[in-house]
């Protein structure tokens, strides 16, 4: 999948886009920032992103979450204060809690893939909080 | 009032055919003069309704000297902060002839005001006429002004209680925000310790280095994995070891990738004080990391997780069983360091058995009252 981070914390873009490509996917852009994320998106019109709530432009992840979901790209909220996150998710497929741990991260990879390919055969991961309409 | 002498002089004559309607050994008009309550007697047949008789009480009452009093309407009473409301009820109650009581503000003569519990009452002929007003007064100026001084100290206390109130309000959302926004750098802190040390080992060629910040990485996690759990929780001075021990375990034999290994629980929530996470989530990390580095991640096998209360105590328990790989001296060193330093931090007890190619190893501690 081409894969858009949207992460104002550089070292942190850096890494998660070493553990997304050893998954197999490639990083298409990283935007530290609301504004920067959404010409992203128009732009390159990547298929899935990893969306971080709190961004150089301000607590803004939760709009470019809408602005995914209006698109129908699919997306996680990769964040350390979930209780940001509506209640309906925006749209998000579920949320990755910081600080993830590697394990942690790499378990959600592989089931977001199975989820977005179709049913997953494996329970979700804990470090995984899927969205309620996805709750298998 | 009426200040006019010829209707004075009407009331003064109507006062006297009355007391003369008595006889001075009349035992009502005796206990009448001699009362200490304010009582007077007004004449509804003459002009404005005047005073025609009134007792020692009440000119003690209102400073007026009793021929002073005789002739006038008792409005003269009345002053700037008299309730309206209260005197057009009496006006009331004497148009239609009925009794009235009416707490109402009085003034005497030297400007003074009082509180009089206000009591007028028709007094009828044989044929129902009215033809006198009997009418009581008492002073309850102390009553009123204690009522008064307990509204308004319940209203400085209910201001105080407001201000109070909304000062802490303030405080505990300030402190609110300082929590999130230290809990928010927090992880974020971890999360880039984290970021920079698999960032080195990615770039390492050096098996050792790679191996060492791993071994590093490991640890780091298990500490990024208690402060995420600590404030994902509602009550953020507990944890809860079973929870945080499961996602342990779940996390690591999910990215082991692994079909032949067989992870069974046994878990009951397990909460301690905050002080005590770290050290017992590192006891945890390190149990299944130990489990891990004999074997499991080699050639799979069972493992099994126990976190339950047990008399009193707190038992967390790994058991497993793997074929068995030779493990690094160091790693298997530094292994055990950790694990006897947290115990003892904790005051933990281990006790390790094997059996072939089980290991079962129990960590038990007292969980005190407070830590329940």
């Amino acid at each position: 999948m081409r894969i858009l981070i949207v992460e104002d914390e550089a070292l942190l873009a850096l890494e998660l886009e070493f553990e997304i490509e050893a998954a197999g996917h490639e990083v298409v852009a990283q935007a530290p920032s609301y504004t920067a994320a959404i010409d992203v998106i128009d732009r390159d019109e990547p298929e899935f992103a990893f969306v971080d709530i709190h961004l150089l432009d301000g607590p803004r992840g939760v709009d470019v979450g809408y602005y995914l979901s209006q698109r129908q790209i699919p997306y996680v909220f990769v964040s350390g204060n979930v209780r940001r996150i509506p209640e309906d998710f925006a749209g998000a497929l579920g949320a990755i809690e910081k600080p993830y741990t590697m394990n942690g991260l790499q378990n959600a990879l592989s089931y977001i893939d199975d989820l977005i390919k179709g049913a997953p055969t494996t329970a979700p991961p804990p470090s995984l909080v899927l969205a309620p309409d996805k709750r298998p | 009032m009426s200040n006019d002498p010829t209707s004075r002089q009407g009331a003064i004559d109507a006062g006297d055919r009355l007391l003369a309607a008595h006889e001075f050994d009349d035992p009502f008009a005796a206990a009448f003069k001699a009362t200490r309550m304010p009582m007077l007697i007004t004449d509804p047949r003459q002009e404005d309704n005047p005073i025609i008789f009134c007792n020692s009480a009440f000119s003690r009452l209102t400073g007026y000297g009793i021929h002073e009093l005789i002739g006038r309407n008792c409005r003269f009473l009345q002053g700037p902060e008299t309730d309206r409301a209260s005197i057009a009820k009496i006006r009331e109650a004497i148009a239609v002839e009925e009794d009235v009581s009416v707490d109402i503000l009085n003034y005497r003569k030297d400007g003074s005001s009082f509180w009089n519990a206000l009591f007028i009452s028709p007094v009828r002929d044989k044929s129902g006429e009215v033809i006198y007003f009997f009418a009581s007064q008492l002073d309850f100026t102390t009553v009123k002004s204690r009522e008064a001084e307990l509204a308004r100290a319940r209203h400085f206390a209910e201001e105080a209680v407001a201000e109070r109130t909304k000062e802490l309000t303030d405080a505990l959302r300030a402190q609110t925000l300082l929590v999130h926004e230290v809990d928010h750098r927090v992880k974020n802190n971890l999360l880039t310790i984290a970021s920079i040390t698999k960032l080195h080992a990615r770039m390492s060629n050096n098996d050792t280095v790679r191996k060492t910040l791993r071994s590093v990485l490991n640890r780091v996690e298990a500490l990024s994995t208690v402060q995420r759990k600590m404030f994902t929780a509602d009550d953020v001075t507990r944890f809860d070891v079973a929870d945080f021990a499961n996602e342990l375990v779940a996390d690591l034999v999910g990215s082991l990738k692994r079909s032949d290994i067989r992870f069974t629980a046994d878990l009951h929530p397990v909460h301690v004080p905050a002080e005590k996470a770290s050290p017992l989530a590192l006891i945890v990390n390190e149990l299944v990391g130990d489990a891990v580095r004999r074997g499991l991640a080699d050639g799979g096998g069972e493992i099994h997780l126990e976190v339950r209360r047990l008399n009193g105590h707190f038992l967390i328990r790994v058991a497993d069983t793997v074929s068995p790989v030779p493990v690094d001296p160091e790693d298997h060193a530094f292994g055990q360091v950790m694990l006897d330093t947290c115990a003892r931090q904790v005051g933990a007890q281990i006790e390790r058995s094997v059996e072939g190619h089980r290991t079962d190893v129990r960590v038990t501690l007292m969980v005190g009252e407070k830590a329940e």
